[in-house]
């Protein structure tokens, strides 16, 4: 073997070997009670009787650490992912540098950390260009969700709910854990795949039930705000974890 | 056969220190800059703001003042920074009870002067701005001020022959985000400081400088009735009251509670700076007021006092005639014609 290939050898290892190569993928797919969304088209129904359509869904996640079977935790690199219905780019995350290790649990933040509420503009999903940073009031939107409802008040029938809040006393940031059905090691050649289902439902059916002909929308900090932060704090379940090489 | 490995390991090297090296988008091709020293007279507080994170370049500011002063930041490019903001009225809107924007629509404030920003923690008349490079998300996406898509605009910017050279020479690339504009006209923001008032040379005890005796009867006023909120040297604390000030239904502006959503910040708004207040009426934050002496009326005898009102003035601020014209001339003092007439922060005019 020659020495150029020898160091090709070399390069492609170092490549490889860092934790960056060490990932962990999520698929996440939204649907409303059992049925899948479709923004626009379908009609659901909330608990409270009301037919409702989706234009938007969009949220922020981040802060993820992976558990063991201890209840060790590690981190996966720092990110932030604006997650929408619309873009199915978005709903394919990829966390990075995972320490390697075997993990039976998955936990997250739905929002943006609060610092980064008052510290001036910032870049990638953070950017304030996509229309999840509220400028009368600053701080982000951790969570949006848009559509229709005979049952809105609102001009024309419009509903709007836009979630954020990270001061005292209305903070809508939530973590989420969820226990992996079987665990996922982490390697530098597995890149295991869980499959995430959020379910939107929950934002109106949860523990606080919305009905649109008292409450069609909510664009501040406030008590709705922290009330439908609650429920869609459980809109995740795990739904599939595949091992790939 | 080593040389060529050697080589290629070099540009291995070269090209992972490139991928680490371009993760900071701010500084991405460490651009050669000059920084700028900003002459802060030392009778000051130190500034809030944190320059670590946005430090003043030459290019930095020419970036800013440039944005400041382009219409192109507006829906249908009519309205700039400097439209509202006019440096003749100490970056207020001279004349102007309540904003004017795009498409000849009006706003529901009046336009703040802007100087001393380093200082502030929190912005606009209720507080709801929490950082100064934040700021501009606000005019510039508001339909009644520019009425701007922040993605269009950037995409504007970006196919900008002008700007491609000013955010290069300020960032070493032409890419156009959010963060390096806002940044940028910050720096712009940040420089626009306001000491050189007579009342200022009469405090660092210029030499020849003094007070008339009706400025000096108006100060002793000012001191006594005033200063507790318009606190020398800044003439604000930067917190948020309720003045007195009646509430107009036709506006309904509940000040501080819009934010807080806490009953006991009814019609609290921010106590605004009295530095060069005579060249930038209308006054309060629905510049209800075109004369100053309307306002002292108004703490003599014109107050509303709800159950949010400062304590400080709760009984209403007794001013007599002679109290009044001295408080004019006192006030007169403040105005500062370098800051106003100041080359650095004039118009620059944009034709592209
Ligand atoms: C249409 C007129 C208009 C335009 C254009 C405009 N502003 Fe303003 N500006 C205002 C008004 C009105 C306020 C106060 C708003 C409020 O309190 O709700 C304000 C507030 C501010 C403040 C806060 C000052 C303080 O003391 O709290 C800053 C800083 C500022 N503007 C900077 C800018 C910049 C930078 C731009 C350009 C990107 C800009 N403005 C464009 C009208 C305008
Ligand atoms: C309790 C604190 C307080 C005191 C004391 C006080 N002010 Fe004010 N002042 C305010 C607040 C708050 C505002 C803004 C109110 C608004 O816009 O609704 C204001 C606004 C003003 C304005 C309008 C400035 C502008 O740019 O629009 C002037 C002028 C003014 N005050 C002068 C005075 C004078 C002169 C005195 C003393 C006689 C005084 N104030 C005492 C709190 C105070």
């Amino acid at each position: 073997m020659g020495i150029m290939n020898r160091l090709l050898i070399l390069i492609l290892l170092f490549t490889c070997t860092g934790t960056a190569a060490q990932q962990v993928r999520l698929d996440i797919s939204h649907v409303v009670g059992n049925m899948p969304m479709q923004l626009k088209v379908t009609e659901y129904h909330n608990a409270a009787g009301d037919t409702f359509t989706i234009t938007v869904f969009r949220y922020y996640l981040s802060n993820f650490t992976l558990s063991d079977a201890t209840g060790k935790a590690v981190n996966a690199e720092k990110a932030y992912f604006l997650v929408s219905e619309d873009s199915t780019r978005s709903k394919q995350l990829l966390l990075k540098n995972c320490p390697a290790g075997k993990y039976t649990r998955l936990s997250f933040m739905i929002g943006v950390d609060s610092v980064l509420n008052f510290s001036g503009p910032q870049s990638g999903a953070l950017d304030p260009m996509y229309g999840m940073f509220w400028t009368w009031n600053s701080g982000y939107i951790m969570a949006k969700l848009e559509g229709f409802s005979p049952s809105s008040r609102l001009p024309n029938h419009m509903i709007q709910f836009h979630i954020g809040g990270y001061r005292a006393p209305h903070v809508t940031q939530r973590l989420v854990t969820l226990e992996l059905p079987t665990p996922v090691t982490v390697s530098a050649r597995h890149t295991p795949q869980v499959s995430l289902e959020a379910d939107a439902a929950t934002w109106f059916d949860g523990l606080h039930k919305i009905s649109f002909r008292q409450t069609a929308g909510f664009m501040a900090p406030g008590t709705i705000a922290d009330r439908i932060a609650d429920n869609y704090q459980h809109m995740f379940t795990v739904k599939e974890v595949i091992h790939r090489r | 056969m080593t040389r060529k490995a050697i080589y290629l390991l070099a540009a291995f090297c070269g090209w992972l220190w490139i991928m680490g090296s371009s993760r900071d988008t701010l500084t991405a091709h460490a651009p050669v800059v000059e920084y700028y020293q900003l002459k802060i007279p030392d009778s000051l507080p130190p500034p809030v703001y944190d320059f670590k994170k946005n430090p003043l370049t030459k290019e930095g500011i020419a970036l800013g003042r440039h944005l400041f002063y382009d219409p192109k930041l507006s829906l249908d490019s009519s309205v700039s920074c400097g439209f509202c903001h006019q440096q003749f009225a100490a970056f207020g809107h001279f004349d102007h009870a309540l904003s004017h924007g795009v498409l000849g629509r009006t706003g529901v404030r009046s336009v703040p002067t802007l100087f001393n920003l380093i200082w502030q923690k929190d912005f606009m008349w209720d507080g709801g701005v929490n950082h100064l490079d934040i700021q501009p998300l606000t005019p510039i996406t508001d339909e009644n001020e520019m009425g701007m898509d922040m993605r269009e605009l950037i995409t504007r910017l970006q196919g900008n022959k002008t700007y491609k050279g000013l955010f290069k020479a300020a960032y070493g690339s032409e890419e156009v985000t959010t963060e390096r504009m806002f940044r940028a006209l910050s720096q712009f923001m940040a420089i626009m400081l306001s000491f050189e008032s007579k009342y200022d040379s009469v405090m660092r005890k210029e030499p020849g400088v003094k007070f008339t005796a009706e400025e000096e009867g108006g100060h002793r006023t000012f001191m006594q009735k005033c200063a507790s909120c318009h606190k020398p040297p800044l003439f604000t604390d930067y917190s948020l009251r309720n003045n007195g000030l009646p509430y107009l239904p036709s506006m309904n502006d509940v000040g501080r509670m819009r934010i807080t959503n806490n009953t006991a910040d009814y019609l609290k708004f921010k106590v605004p700076s009295l530095r060069n207040v005579l060249v930038s009426a209308p006054y309060m934050h629905d510049g209800r007021f075109f004369d100053i002496f309307q306002v002292f009326d108004m703490y003599d005898h014109g107050q509303e006092k709800g159950n949010t009102i400062d304590p400080l003035v709760k009984n209403g601020i007794p001013l007599n005639a002679k109290e009044q014209r001295q408080l004019y001339m006192f006030l007169n003092t403040l105005t500062d014609k370098n800051f106003i007439k100041n080359q650095d922060f004039s118009e620059v005019l944009i034709t592209d």
